[in-house]
Parts: structure tokens; C-alpha cells; sequence
């Protein structure tokens, strides 16, 4: 039945355009040339402007100012608890240590999902980020669960610059075949009151990426 | 009459000029103070990119390319969801389309949904349906959540409640949600943070559309500024995405120069705060994520649309919003007098070419024709040109439908046509006109006409004949000779 019925979308679709079954696709009309990069620093400098213009927080942390960054961070957002993706690129960071020592409880990102929306703090790394737009880009797997940068109050995003593309075209070149990909640009926002502009509506209302560079 | 009650119900008949001229006016207020913001950061966004016209170039050829070749595109969509594990479902009509998704609900044994805001849904009137099938199904947009608890319709495609004022938002949620809410925008958004937060963590079923659907990989893509598109689609354990089959795009480099242009053209931003791409359900347990996605396919007239070679490129539209924010007729009577799910010049060619121009006559007169519209539509959607062509099948009727205005109107144009294609005639209304007008003429106006053209007076004068244009151009010819 459902068969059926959807031969005949495709079949009215067909017929409308007077095209046979099988009948060739012609050519996808040409798309634009992607941007050039600069030079790295100039990326993350833009990278990081963009966040910032966006009511994000975003600068670069070095090794050396991590414990005191990361401690400002606790403060400013009253942080209790908190979960993060367990990859490698964090484990070197030895964060989820830092943060135990810093007196903050951590839940496991496969918590239940009531468990990581009482989460203040959810870390994770960036996969791909966009200097024009400040964007982030971040893929998702067993060890990378997508509720970890959605559910928390606030989003910690650590960012190497491995991660940065020039254009939207590397990233999707590089994403597309992994079945989920999430582009966040700026924290959740809305201005559905009055249009004024209100953070964190469903997603977290603070967004932190750290440009780390050892 | 009630502005709001015919909005998301399929209409049978769209009243343009009876709604119009009933539209309260906080309406008109609030919507040209958001059309105002989009556009005016729109203008800044579209400065800074020195390739803009180049997107719009390729953004149109993109979307016609695809139309054309629709059948053979949505053969890939359904071939490629089914590979990433999801289901695929075609639905040739509205009915069709709800029927399919209250079945999957009820197999599920679902009793609230969770719905990212989508004009598919809207379009179906999904959510009617699901209530009456005794399934909860929660607006998650902000804009959407307080319309849907004030019983209402959207009045602009980007900020559905901007017609309400925040004290009107508080007595509301004090009333629909027995909480203390004071009007402070922020703390109202606080208190609906929390109120949804509940719901996202315990429906068993997220509903979307989709802005875009990616042929290559069968990927859905979903834009928003809340998160709540993320919510939807990543906490339930079972995603449903009910889409037009308009929405196709061919692969991912297609995909870069449309989310180039649509939230650039829609808020001014230059990407939305999340854009999803999602490629059926989970493949892994721990990445959270739906475990069963399912994808319906909707029809309900675009296959018929795509026949007619001039009208096809209506479903160009990528729905962002700004043909809204620029037109002048939108701006003074809202989303509610175009009377379904879509409105302003977009809706003026859409509905009537879905609903047929029968039920939808009035809307392509619902325009100046100024032409601001195609000049800012971001994938060059002719619009005014395609008002023109609805016209004619109102009036006339063609190959695809049969006249559909009323005979007054089909008179009047006859005469019109007569009257301007005879020189002898038009020279002669040229001199009876002024003269014929001076019993009713006040202060230049004329404020009253006679019916059929009281039609016109009822809701403003019309400006006196002044004088003769030939008259006034022989002389204007004359003054510049002299320069």
C-alpha cells in the first residue's frame, strides 16, 4: 500500500515534468569557489572575534593559564557538576582530573538524560571550525554523545587548531558520510518576545570555546 | 470574526479582502518593527558578502536544476534514507500525511509529542490531527509554544508571536500555566525553558520538517536558533520528519550555497545557532540520537504545481522569510489575512497554486506588484511575474485550470482591455471620467463609489482624476525641448 502509493508521488512528479523512468540527470549546475584560508593566526583571531560578536566566549588558553581559565569559568557560572565526551584530545588535557580537583562532581556522558540535563557544565571537543561565521562543528559517536554539548547550562568547547576549515565545503566534504553532524553557531538564542534578543532558550545559554595550542 | 481560527485548517476559501480589512492594529505594529530588524541586519550581512549575487545566481539554478529533475532526485532520497536505516513514506495529500504519522505513533504507543516548528506540519494541520487521535503535541519555538497556548495562528514565518506584547505573554502563561510570571522577556523565556524542558525529556515522539534534504546522502537538515530543533531530534527515541518533496537539494556542495543565503536572508544572521544534519537514526547507542527515524514525503500538490512551467518556480522557495519583510501589502495587514499556514508575497503565489485559484482568487491581487520581493528572494523567485501569470488563470483560466473570479471581475477586465486597446475610447473616458466624477469629488478624494466600485471605497478614497495624461505629457514633452 505504502509502496504504492509512493510510486505514484514519483510517478506524478515525472509526469508533470514530462521526464521518462531513468531518464538522464543533466549536469548540477556549478556552485561557487570555496573561500581561502589565511594565515592560522589570522583564522583563530577571526574565529574568535566571531564567537565573541555573538555573545559567546571564546579566546585561546594555553597550558599554563588552563587551571586558572578553567577556574574563572567554575565561578562565573556556579559550576557543580559536569559531564564530558571521553576522546582522547580531553584525556590529554587531563580536564576531567582539573575538574575533580577543582571540586566539581562529574557524570558520565552516558548518564541518563535527566542526569546531564542537571548537569551545569557539558565539555567537549570541536571537530571543525569556521573562521568566517564562528562556527563550530561537532560530529557525534559512542564517545562523542550529542546531549553532552545540548543538555548542560553551559558548553565548553575545546578547540585545536587541527579543526579549523576554510569553507563549508571542507567540513561537509569531511562529514558528510558520518551520519550526524551539528554546526553551532553562537549559544541558543531567540527573540520571539518583542524580538528581545534572549539567551538560552533550550540549548546552553553560555557557550565557552577555548583555542588550545599546548 | 476570528482573525486566527481559519489559519491552520486547510481552507476552503481565503477571504483576502474580508480578512484585510479586519486586521487589529497591533498587528501592522509589531510586524513592521520585526520586518524592520530583519532587514535592516540583512542589508549588513548582504554588504559584507562580496559574492552575493553570485549565490543568488547559483542558488536559482541550483533549485531549478533540481525541480526539473525532481523524480529522479527524490528516487535517490528514498534509496539513501533506507540505506542509513531509515523509513521512508510517501504521501500524496494532507490526509494521507497525518494518517501516516498518527500510525507510526500509535504503533509506538506515543502519548505526547515534542515539534520543532515546521510549515510542513503547519501545512497538514499535523497537530489537530494528533490531538484528536488523543496524542499531546507541544509547539517547542518560543513564538510557537505562546501561540499554540493562546489558541492563535502565526502572524510572521520567523517570529510566529511577535503580534503580542510581553504583558499579554505573562497573563498568558499565568493563566495557561499557572506559574508567577512576571513580563520581563527573559524571564518569560526562563519560564518556558523550564516548561519545555519536562516535555523534551519525556515525549516519546520529536516532530520535524526539514529546511533542507540532502539526495546524496538522504540527510536531513534542520536550522534553528533555540535548540529546540536539536531537542527534538535527539532526546525522543523516535523521529518523525514530515517534508515537501520541494525541499530536495542534490548533494552537499548544492547545500553550501543555500545555507550561505538563508539565515543570512531570514534574521541577518550568518549561519542560525544550529544547523542539524541528520542521516537516519542513531548508529550508535551512547551518541544519543533517535533509534528509529522515519521520513514522510508530502506531496499534497507540488507534483501538479511542477507542471506548469511558469508557476513551477514557486517551490524554488527555500522559506526564509524576507519577500515578507520587504512587501508592502504584508506589512500592513499581516500573516492572518493570507489565511493558511504561508503568507505574504510568497504565500500569494503559493496557496492558489496548492489550493487551486478557485479557492485562493483573491490572493494574487494582493499585491502592488512593486517587485521588492524578487529583487530580495534569495533564490530569484519571480514573484511579481508569477502573480501576474495566477491573475490571468483567475480571470481567463488556462490549460491547467479553469476562470475562477467572479463575473464582475471578469467583465471588468474585458472592459478594461477594451478600453485600453481602442485609442478612440480611451481618449473619450479620458474626458467623460473627470466630468462624470464631479458630483462625488471632496477636497480632490473621491470617498464614496457606486457598487461594484464601492468595493474599493469602502476601505479607502480614491484619489479624483486630476487631469489628462496625454494632455500633461504633451506638455512635459514641450517644457523639456525647451531645456
Amino acid at each position: 500500500m505504502a509502496k504504492r502509493a509512493g510510486y505514484s508521488v514519483i510517478e506524478n512528479v515525472r509526469r508533470a515534468l514530462g521526464r521518462t523512468a531513468g531518464a538522464a540527470v543533466e549536469a548540477r549546475p556549478a556552485v561557487l569557489a570555496p573561500r581561502q584560508a589565511g594565515s592560522i593566526e589570522a583564522e583563530i583571531d577571526s574565529l574568535i572575534k566571531e564567537i565573541n560578536a555573538l555573545s559567546g566566549s571564546a579566546q585561546r588558553v594555553s597550558e599554563d593559564d588552563l587551571n586558572q581559565v578553567l577556574k574563572g569559568l567554575l565561578q562565573t557560572q556556579e559550576v557543580k557538576k559536569a559531564t564530558l565526551w571521553q576522546t582522547a584530545g580531553l584525556a590529554d588535557l587531563g580536564l576531567e582530573g582539573r575538574l575533580r580537583e577543582m571540586g566539581v562532581e562529574i557524570m558520565s556522558p552516558h548518564a541518563d538524560k535527566y542526569v546531564l540535563a542537571e548537569c551545569d557544565l557539558g565539555v567537549t571537543e570541536v571537530d571543525f571550525a569556521l573562521p568566517e561565521t564562528g562556527t563550530l562543528g561537532l560530529l557525534s559517536s559512542q564517545d562523542k554523545p550529542r546531549a553532552v554539548s545540548l543538555l548542560p547550562r553551559v558548553h565548553l568547547a575545546i578547540l585545536r587548531p587541527a579543526a579549523l576549515r576554510a569553507d563549508l565545503h571542507d567540513v561537509f566534504a569531511e562529514a558528510k558520510d558520518q551520519g550526524y553532524l551539528i554546526l553551532i553557531t553562537g549559544p541558543s538564542r531567540t527573540a520571539d518576545i518583542e524580538l528581545t534578543v534572549t539567551l538560552g532558550v533550550h540549548g546552553p545559554q553560555a557557550l565557552y570555546v577555548w583555542v588550545y595550542s599546548g | 470574526m476570528n482573525q486566527e481560527a481559519h489559519i491552520s485548517e486547510t481552507p476552503t476559501y481565503i477571504g483576502f479582502g474580508d480578512y484585510s480589512t479586519h486586521v487589529p492594529g497591533n498587528i501592522p505594529t509589531a510586524v513592521q518593527q520585526a520586518t524592520d530588524r530583519f532587514l535592516s541586519t540583512r542589508a549588513a550581512r548582504v554588504a559584507e558578502k562580496a559574492n552575493w549575487e553570485e549565490l543568488r545566481r547559483a542558488a536559482h539554478e541550483i533549485r531549478l536544476h533540481t525541480l526539473l529533475h525532481l523524480d529522479s532526485y527524490l528516487e535517490q532520497v528514498e534509496r539513501q534514507v533506507t540505506k542509513a536505516g531509515g523509513h521512508v513514506h510517501w504521501a500524496r495529500e494532507a490526509a494521507e500525511a497525518r494518517t501516516i504519522v498518527i500510525d507510526i505513533a500509535k504503533r509506538h504507543n506515543v502519548k505526547t509529542a515534542v515539534k520543532v516548528k515546521s510549515m510542513a506540519t503547519e501545512e497538514i494541520g499535523l497537530n489537530h490531527a494528533l490531538e484528536t487521535a488523543g496524542i499531546q503535541a507541544y509547539e517547542t519555538d518560543l513564538g510557537e509554544f505562546i501561540i499554540q497556548l493562546a489558541g492563535s495562528g502565526p502572524s510572521h514565518i520567523i517570529v510566529p508571536a511577535v503580534h503580542m506584547k510581553k504583558e499579554e505573554v505573562a497573563t498568558l502563561f499565568r493563566e495557561k500555566l499557572g506559574v508567577e510570571a512576571p513580563a520581563d522577556p527573559l524571564r518569560l523565556a526562563a519560564i518556558a525553558r523550564a516548561t519545555l524542558r519536562e516535555r523534551f525529556l519525556t515525549a516519546e515522539m520529536g516532530v520535524s520538517g526539514a529546511n533542507f534534504l540532502v539526495a546524496e546522502t538522504g540527510t536531513l537538515v534542520i536550522v534553528s536558533n533555540e535548540g529546540n530543533g536539536r531537542m527534538c531530534t535527539t532526546l525522543p527515541n523516535l523521529h518523525v520528519a514530515v517534508v515537501g518533496i520541494d525541499k530536495v537539494v542534490p548533494d552537499w556542495d548544492s547545500l553550501t550555497v543555500l545555507l550561505n543565503l538563508l539565515a543570512r536572508s531570514a534574521t541577518g544572521q550568518k549561519l542560525s545557532a544550529y544547523t542539524s544534519f541528520i542521516t537516519g537514526p542513531r548508529r550508535e547507542e551512547g551518541e544519543n540520537g533517535p533509534q528509529e527515524f522515519h521520513l514522510v514525503l508530502l506531496d499534497n500538490g507540488r507534483s501538479r504545481v511542477l507542471q506548469d512551467p511558469v508557476g513551477r518556480e514557486t517551490l524554488k522557495c527555500i522559506r526564509c522569510g524576507c519577500c515578507l519583510n520587504v512587501c508592502p501589502v504584508y506589512k500592513s495587514v499581516g500573516g492572518y489575512a493570507y489565511g493558511w499556514f504561508i503568507s505574504g508575497p510568497i504565500g500569494a503565489i503559493f496557496s492558489p497554486q496548492i489550493l487551486g485559484v478557485e479557492a485562493a482568487r483573491e490572493l494574487p491581487f494582493a499585491s502592488s506588484l512593486c517587485g521588492a520581493c524578487a529583487d530580495v528572494c534569495p533564490v530569484k523567485i519571480p514573484i511579481p511575474h508569477i502573480l501576474l501569470h495566477l491573475r490571468r488563470r483567475v480571470v481567463e483560466g488556462d490549460q491547467f485550470e479553469s476562470p475562477a473570479a467572479p463575473a464582475v471581475l471578469r467583465t471588468g477586465a474585458r472592459l478594461g482591455r477594451l478600453a485600453l486597446a481602442t485609442p478612440w475610447l480611451y481618449r473619450l473616458g479620458t474626458r467623460l471620467l473627470p466630468l462624470l466624477q464631479v458630483p462625488l469629488k471632496r477636497d480632490g478624494w473621491l470617498p464614496a463609489l457606486p457598487p461594484p466600485l464601492n468595493r474599493w471605497t469602502k476601505v479607502r478614497p480614491l484619489p479624483a482624476f486630476a487631469g489628462r495624461f496625454r494632455q500633461w505629457w504633451g506638455k512635459r514633452q514641450g517644457i523639456r525641448d525647451r531645456v
